[in-house]
């Protein structure tokens, strides 16, 4: 019987497009390792590797973190947890983007509105009215802060 | 009459039975004066964010998040007699 095809760091960063580099730093993050070492110390992985890296990078597309990730995969290898647990940290996971989204729709918002006040382009920097507004909220919040004191 | 809302999603195992022993502590304080809702935060996450509902189940009560996870029932307890407390 054939061995099972071992690749070497480069090979397995060509066929996951994911950088040597990077697969060194989850192997520091304890999210992947290597099957073993050639006599020379190279490290050497096998098709699990193959599958857990697509499952990390599909699982960062969807927003989670290495530490959300190494939670999945505790999940995804524990024969107490089932779907639902999984589910949930989907759940929260999605939650969390909500949040985001919201602070940058507010961001967004607030640029909107500055953009909307400058309204003569040929006027000179120093009279600037995006910068003079963001000067003036800088000032307003120093106060603030400076009443609560 | 204060309003108590359960933020948590459909399936979620460790929710329901923690959520029964807390539905009948509200309602052991009477159904007059406390209302109950479960909030499926799929159905309703711009209304959890709008909370502040960062991960559930959470417990928000008169549209404030109090617990961001599902609480003792003698926490919940407390909770709700200092908000009848605080109620006219």
């Amino acid at each position: 019987m054939k061995a099972p095809a071992l690749h070497t760091i480069g090979k397995l960063a060509l066929a996951t497009d994911v950088t040597s580099d990077a697969i060194r730093y989850y192997e520091k993050e304890g999210l992947l390792t290597p099957i073993t070492k050639t006599g020379a110390g190279y490290r050497l992985y096998n098709e699990d590797a193959v599958r857990r890296l697509r499952f990390i990078k599909q699982a960062q597309h969807c927003g989670f973190s290495l530490a959300e990730i190494r939670e999945l995969l505790t999940l995804k290898n524990s024969d107490a947890a089932c779907c639902k647990d999984v589910r949930s940290v989907a759940i929260d996971k999605k939650l969390q983007l909500a949040h985001k989204i919201k602070a940058l729709q507010i961001m967004s918002q607030a640029l909107t509105e500055l953009i909307t006040i400058c309204n003569d382009e040929a006027r000179p920097l120093d009279e600037c009215p995006i910068l003079a507004a963001l000067e003036t909220s800088m000032a307003d919040k120093r106060k603030k802060g400076t009443s609560h004191d | 009459m204060i309003k108590v809302e359960v933020f948590s999603s459909p399936g979620c195992g460790k929710c329901t039975q923690a959520k029964m022993v807390l539905k009948a502590i509200a309602e052991e304080i009477g159904q007059d004066k406390i209302t109950w809702r479960d909030v499926n935060i799929l159905e309703e996450m711009d209304y959890a964010v709008e909370l502040g509902v960062m991960s559930s189940p959470a417990i928000a009560i008169d549209g404030k998040l109090i617990f961001s996870s599902l609480p003792s029932a003698a926490k919940l307890r407390a909770a709700l007699d200092k908000q009848l407390a605080h109620t006219p």
